[in-house]
């Protein structure tokens, strides 16, 4: 009987065994590699080309024409990322100026002019644990609102620091990295001298930013924080600033693509005036990533001043021809409108600009 | 731990050199993975800067058995592999990568074993569709441990063969249930996947996988 037992297993067995095609296959031994070099290690290289023409109701015309490029290495030991440079450099030829929305410093250089936009570098996890202090050095943008974790460098619409403080970018250092598992922290030491290192008696300014961690971006779509600002800026003489201000931006899909709302909200003083910003944007991006439109409301208000307001809502329609997710690889171009509907100084426009970009 | 709160964040807007799927602030979330680790180190990996990079190129797109997309999967697009390390000892390594999905992007990370390239945790960053409770359900997700590329490639043999077995990985993964119109995001993300872990073996581990490859092929053409 037992013999018979046997037998009966051996044969279902056999008629349920399923026989392996991959048997006699043995992935291949992964060969040691070593860090190749300088330029082949770590480093990433961009070029950048954008040719942007502006025109206004009253018949001013614009030419900004520039070449650029971006570099960024990155450095590490054999288990640790401790170092990151980064560097972007315009040359410019304008001619004309028309106060685009990403342009406002046209106006003080005309003709052909060498730019630097980021000029900073990172040093990563110096102590407390791994991402808790990172030390930055360098000229980036301003740590208040969202312009941090926002790259203008080559949009047409911006957000409110340039016009909040007269420079969306600025020389300083600090501290930057994890402050709870909820939070996240930017801590720095201005100049206060935006595009240039001047010292002119200013005090500096010291600024702080703290807002939600990753985790709420990417299960939430939404990115929030409050930022501070107070001491001494130059523009051009010296301002006593102070800034409090809110931020937030939300992304959501919709069954063509995605909705993206963004507003940035602040109030402070400007030497002894009461000044408020507010900022709301609305974009809309087609799961094709191939068109995009979006329109934005600007408020600026200073206490004292004879017209006291500056606002404007812009809209811009753009045609992607490479729309890389990680920004890597674009290409597009944008019409852009605003209407001015009040100014501070000057007289109000409505000001188009056509702009063509090309980043790889 | 909970990796339905587990994030990295989107690439999209970041305010730096734009790298593909980088991690704006990587100790963040890679703390999140591997609570015990003591450093990481990037590698940025980018197809032309190989030497046969347009040969590697098409090769993954044969591999994957789909056309890239022109706007989502470029040739240029760069790829950052993240080491975690405790101490000296590598203990994981972090990759991720976009693919379009129905509503947009759709971007597939994978913490993978250094030795063996098993996913060890496959998780979203980024999801734009209307399916993403769903596919970010730990029951979906987590279906995936311990699958790898030669996983895949056994796959497209028994496709090909015509044969249900019970060692075809991939054919055991259940979808989540969702509703005809995300069915595409979910096709979507095990493309995603498959990229990625094609990508690693690219980059990472010099084609460890081929053999599986070369036998799915043949049968293929039989």
């Amino acid at each position: 009987m037992q013999v018979l037992i046997f037998f009966l297993c051996v044969i279902s067995a056999a008629w349920g065994a399923e026989t392996d095609p991959f048997v006699d296959v043995k992935p291949k031994e992964t060969p040691e590699t070593k860090p190749t070099g300088f330029f082949s290690d770590n480093f990433g290289f961009r070029k950048e080309l954008m040719s942007e023409f502006g025109a206004t109701d009253s018949g001013w015309l614009s030419s900004r024409q520039s070449a650029g490029f971006e570099v960024l290495k990155k450095f590490s030991t054999e288990t640790k990322t401790f170092l990151g440079i980064d560097f972007q450099g315009r040359l410019v030829w304008r001619e004309g100026f028309t106060d685009s929305p990403n342009d406002h410093e046209g106006k003080s250089r005309q003709g052909v002019v060498f730019e630097y936009h980021n000029a900073y570098a990172d040093l990563y996890s110096l102590f407390g644990g791994v991402g808790r202090f990172n030390l930055r050095l360098g000229h980036f943008y301003v740590p208040f609102g969202l312009n941090l974790q926002t790259d203008t460098h080559g949009t047409i619409l911006q957000l409110s620091n340039e016009r909040n403080f007269g420079f969306e970018r600025d020389w300083y250092t600090g501290f930057w990295g994890i402050l709870t598992e909820d939070l996240r922290y930017d801590v720095y030491y201005l100049l206060g001298s935006g595009y240039g290192i001047n010292f002119n008696g200013q005090s500096g300014l010291g600024a702080a930013r703290v807002g939600l961690a990753n985790k709420y971006l990417s299960n939430y779509g939404l990115e929030a924080g409050a930022s501070f600002m107070g001491g001494q800026r130059l523009s051009p003489n010296i301002i006593n600033t102070l800034r409090g201000g809110l931020d937030a931006r939300y992304r959501r899909a919709i069954p063509s693509g995605l909705l993206t709302l963004t507003s940035e909200v602040s109030a402070g003083q400007d030497a002894l005036d009461a000044v408020v910003a507010q900022l709301y944007q609305l974009d809309y991006l087609h799961s094709s990533r191939r068109f995009g439109v979006a329109s934005q409301l600007r408020w600026f208000w200073q206490q004292h001043l004879p017209s006291s307001t500056d606002s404007s809502i812009l809209a811009e329609a753009t045609w992607y021809i490479n729309n890389d997710v990680s920004n890597s690889n674009l290409q597009w171009l944008k019409l852009n409108c605003e209407v001015q509907f009040a100014k501070q100084t000057g007289d109000r426009h409505v000001i188009w600009t056509l702009q063509y970009y090309w980043y790889w | 731990m909970s990796f339905g709160r587990f994030s990295i964040i989107g690439i999209g807007r970041a305010a730096f050199f734009a790298i593909g799927c980088t991690l704006s602030n990587p100790a963040e979330d890679l703390k999140y993975l591997f609570p015990d680790m003591t450093s990481y180190k990037e590698d940025l990996k980018e197809f032309p800067k190989l030497a046969d990079g347009k040969a590697q190129f098409q090769a993954l797109r044969e591999r994957l058995g789909s056309d890239l997309d022109p706007i989502y999967e470029t040739y240029e697009t760069p790829y950052t592999i993240y080491y975690v390390f405790k101490n000296s000892k590598k203990i994981g390594l972090v990759h991720g990568v976009n693919v379009p999905g129905k509503g947009g992007v759709i971007q597939v990370f994978l913490s993978v074993d250094p030795a063996s390239a098993q996913v060890k945790k496959f998780f979203f960053q980024r999801l734009e569709s209307s399916a993403a409770d769903q596919l970010r359900s730990k029951e979906f997700r987590n279906q995936f441990d311990g699958v790898s590329l030669a996983d895949f490639y056994k796959h497209d043999y028994y496709v090909a063969a015509k044969s249900k077995t019970s060692v075809d990985k991939i054919a055991k993964i259940t979808p989540p249930k969702i509703d005809p119109s995300g069915r595409q995001d979910y096709d979507a993300t095990i493309r995603g996947i498959r990229k990625n872990l094609l990508l690693l073996d690219f980059f990472v581990y010099d084609r460890k996988f081929e053999p599986f490859f070369e036998r799915a092929k043949q049968k293929a053409k039989q």
